[in-house]
């Protein structure tokens, strides 16, 4: 009982420090809203000044509270679940826009991290299983796609089967020629899962790689301990011996990667989103910072650092309970 | 033990090749014929018309013509204006809401004449009642407007504080007309979403997603129902995508820099025009007075810096030649020609002069140093030239001005800044030079570009920010210009106002307080085989971007299946 008290305690003090850091961040960083966005439709021709006025109404007057009137009322509106209007995406509220980026991002990062880690690893296992035969030239094949640029490896996947063959659709998450927003058919999720097969391909070709390698590597290292010997020794089917006693084994710490993994899915994938114009969490951050949007961005860095948290949290918890050696100090 | 034999490379080689057959393939196996009307064939009916207007997905729904960042289709398509402004070529402005407007002799009242029979979309009549509210709501009104008075359902009387004449954009191409039954009753009407926004324009607000919105012809529009029945705007993140999308026949009109215009125009779907209107110029801090610092304080360095760039080159190599040639009146070539003075040089020069730019600066005191630079004073004459980082156009043309200074003796070094440090620097004045953007007039008429950007009042010290709406970044501050801008405000005599800008343009041909490179190109592309009535090279009645308000209005309006 002790070790979950002790855990406890710590993500909350983490989870505290995370929401004061996500305060500050914010109000260290230069520029202000109004100027910048008024310097960035200054780009696309000439402002007019009942713009200029309505934006000078909205956002000229800076809050004039002191720092700490501004924390409590920060915190404050956290609790209520309010994190504010955002200014690049006028006047959509801050957790209506995560709210609707979230299920995009989980649904195609989240999906593509599975697949990627289940495929990797099942790979790994049978290169490592193979080791020394032919199968080991999968490991130098996978990292090169692996070293290849994302955005570089993306941009090629579109022109090649988006625009040279239209097999694929160039952007979106669902069609938006058919659909006038999502709804309920067999039709629209056909049309989704159609829309986020290229940008998962992209994801799972500049990843699996990782996870290869990683479990291949521990299958050689198990398959030389004496019980894997031993099974042998006792006649058992290969196959039994290559699940049950290596695999299983050697999956430990690729597993421990992916609950990381699967933490930082919520981040998005912030250049799969921009090259496939997928309304994502990940294209959400970049339009926050560009535009300097502070309620946005913190919006955004809170649920990453919630969903990090959450996760090791959870590995935490289940660690301690596969591994009794965790919950006692040294 | 692996040993790396021949069979075993040729092994690897092959794992990898079959490993990228295999990607094919699969991608071959899940590519299915699913719908994607923006490929249907055209019928007789027009179909939809697939425009990219820069909106960026997830799309927000915002249609209140008074908020940032309201959706394109809402000004223009929905909202109108009296006017409509061409700023490509010197025409008279094209009436909407209004048929017509005259100022008093002494700018100090304005008359405006309603169209009659316009009903907004929701079946009420468009009279003064709206244009009142839409001029004197708390959150338009502008202090110089004393009254706004109906003198009869279809007639409305301006009165002013002062001659208004510079205004008449403002007012007449530039305010949204709104209806007075719908806002009169909204509280904080800067605030709110507007989801189904009543408006006089040729469309209709249909649905909105992430992804697009659509919007439907509106069948009471005064200038009658558009044949287009049905407009899609997309959201998209990159210019790449949407330059595929147009090549792939998913977009119909948009507006983007594409540098290799021929490869999209190649299959013959799509018209194309090149407005060019934003010049491009060199911001230099210039006006001692005002708190800048640097050699460019020096009207002698700024005189030989114009000298001394290959305008030509810069244009070729940066711009991919797609750019206009720029008048260091700001007066835009061909359009406001009348409005250049006979006494300056109309065009920058095209090419280097190189003995000219080092006679000027050895006239003002420089010598040539050992090393190919000039100095003065001991001091060399270096100074540092930003540009955007990203923006590649002007970040090539930064390094050829680098080197073509220097070949000239100007110890001109080119870096790359954030955007932030971009904008803060060009607001605070913290700057020797910098590579920036002049924004183009929006009428026949350079006036906006003298007040807002050379005027001493329109400007703040070095280290103070500029306001909102002051576009003086290079601290300009010179009484006689100040003083013709005043002129040219409180007259609306063409004679006089020539003097005035005559004055002025001797003045910044003169100090240069921007170094004028080139006009930006302003690419837009539109599908001609299933669509008539956009602007053409030979007709550009109006401007002809997508995202360009209320302009893509009028071509909403005329536009047709065919």
């Amino acid at each position: 009982m002790k070790f979950y008290v002790r855990r406890i305690t710590f993500y909350v003090i983490t989870l505290w420090a995370a929401i004061s850091l996500n305060f500050a961040l914010p109000r260290l960083m230069p520029g202000d809203a109004m100027s910048t966005m008024i310097a960035r439709m200054g780009r696309s021709g000439d402002i007019p000044e009942s713009t200029l006025r309505s934006i000078e109404l909205l956002f000229g007057n800076p809050d004039e509270s002191s720092l700490w009137e501004q924390y409590v009322a920060y915190l404050g509106q956290l609790f209520r679940g309010d994190l504010g209007v955002s200014v690049t995406k006028y006047p959509a509220p801050v957790t209506e826009l995560i709210g609707q980026a979230l299920p995009w991002t989980i649904g195609l990062v989240g999906l593509a991290t599975v697949i990627s880690f289940v495929l990797g690893v099942g790979a790994g296992a049978f290169v490592g299983w193979k080791r020394g035969t032919w199968v080991d030239s999968f490991v130098p094949a996978s990292t090169l796609l692996q070293a290849v640029p994302y955005f570089w490896l993306a941009m090629i996947f579109v022109y090649l089967f988006a625009v040279t063959n239209r097999w694929f659709p160039i952007a979106w998450n669902y069609d938006p020629f058919s659909f006038s927003g999502p709804e309920l058919s067999w039709a629209f999720v056909g049309s989704v899962v159609y829309h986020g097969t290229l940008p998962a391909l992209t994801i799972v070709i500049s990843s699996f790689g990782g996870w290869l390698l990683g479990m291949r590597n521990m299958m050689v290292a198990t398959l030389s301990e004496d019980y894997v010997t031993t099974a042998e020794a006792k006649g058992l089917k290969r196959s039994r011996i290559l699940t049950t006693y290596a695999a299983r084994n050697a999956a430990l710490p690729s597993m421990a990667g992916f609950s990381i993994a699967l933490a930082f899915v919520v981040a998005g994938s912030i250049v799969t989103e921009q090259v496939f114009s997928y309304p994502g969490l990940g294209k959400l951050m970049i339009t926050a910072v560009q535009g300097n949007d502070y309620a946005l961005m913190q919006g955004t860095f809170l649920v990453i650092t919630i969903a990090v948290l959450a996760a090791n949290f959870l590995m935490d918890l289940i660690y301690g309970f596969i591994d009794p050696r965790t919950r006692h100090n040294g | 033990m692996i040993r790396s034999t021949g069979r075993q490379r040729l092994l690897s080689a092959v794992a990898l090749a079959s490993g990228l057959t295999l990607l094919a393939a699969g991608c071959s196996s899940s590519s299915n014929d699913e719908g994607n009307d923006g490929d249907a064939p055209s019928t007789a009916e027009a179909r939809t018309l697939n425009v990219w207007a820069g909106s960026q997905t997830p799309i927000v729904e915002n249609f209140n013509p008074y908020a940032p960042g309201v959706l394109h289709a809402a000004l223009g398509g929905v909202y109108e204006t009296f006017f409509v402004y061409n700023k490509v070529q010197d025409d008279p402005p094209i009436p909407m809401l209004a048929e017509s407007a005259e100022f008093n002799d002494d700018g100090t009242e304005l008359t405006v004449v309603l169209r009659q029979g316009v009903q907004w979309s929701d079946g009420e009549d468009f009279d003064a009642e709206d244009v009142i509210y839409s001029f004197t709501a708390e959150h338009v009104k502008r202090d110089w407007v004393k009254s706004v008075e109906a003198v009869d359902p279809h007639t409305v009387t301006f009165t002013f504080d002062g001659p208004q004449f510079t205004s008449e954009f403002a007012l007449l191409g530039a305010s949204w007309l709104v209806p007075e039954h719908i806002w009169s009753g909204i509280e904080n009407p800067i605030e709110i979403v507007n989801e189904n926004p009543v408006g006089t324009g040729p469309y209709i607000v249909d649905t909105v997603s992430d992804n697009a919105y659509t919007v439907t012809a509106n069948p009471g529009y005064w200038g009658g129902e558009p044949a287009v029945s049905e407009i899609r705007y997309l959201g998209v993140d990159q210019n790449q995508t949407a330059s595929d999308l147009l090549t792939s026949g998913q977009i119909d009109w948009a507006t983007m820099f594409i540098p290799d215009v021929d490869a999209v125009l190649a299959d013959g779907r799509l018209g194309y025009l090149n407005t060019p209107q934003d010049p491009t110029v060199l911001y230099t801090c210039a006006n001692v007075d005002l708190g800048c610092e640097g050699p460019q304080t020096d009207k002698a360095v700024r005189q030989a810096l114009n000298l001394a760039i290959d305008r030509g080159e810069i244009n070729e190599k940066a711009f991919v030649g797609l750019a206009a040639d720029i008048s260091p009146t700001f007066a835009l070539l061909g359009r406001d020609d009348h409005w250049i003075s006979p006494d300056v040089e109309s065009v920058s020069p095209q090419t280097a002069d190189v003995d000219g730019a080092k006679a000027i600066l050895e006239d003002a005191g420089y010598e040539l140093g050992a090393d190919g630079i000039f100095e003065k004073d001991g001091q060399k004459l270096e100074l540092e030239l930003t540009s955007v980082d990203g923006w590649t156009d002007y970040n090539d043309a930064a390094r050829l001005i680098e080197e073509s200074a220097r070949a000239a003796g100007i110890g001109l070094t080119a870096s790359t800044v954030t955007w932030q440090e971009f904008s803060d620097s060009r607001q605070s004045g913290e700057f020797e030079l910098v590579m920036g953007g002049v924004v183009g007039t929006s009428v026949a008429d350079p006036f906006q570009i003298y007040r807002d950007w050379f005027s001493g009042e329109y400007t703040q010290p070095v280290g103070e920010i500029l306001q909102p709406g002051e576009w003086n970044f290079s601290r300009y501050d010179n009484p006689a210009v100040n003083d013709a801008v005043k002129a040219a405000a409180a007259t609306n005599d063409e004679a006089a106002k020539q003097a005035a800008y005559a004055t002025i343009q001797e003045h910044i041909v003169e100090d240069l307080p921007y170094i004028p490179i080139v006009i930006n190109a302003t690419q837009t592309f539109f599908d001609t085989s299933d669509f008539t009535g956009w602007p053409t090279e030979d007709d550009t009645f109006v401007f002809p971007p997508a995202w360009s308000n209320p302009s893509s209005g009028v071509i909403l309006g005329k536009l047709a299946g065919q």
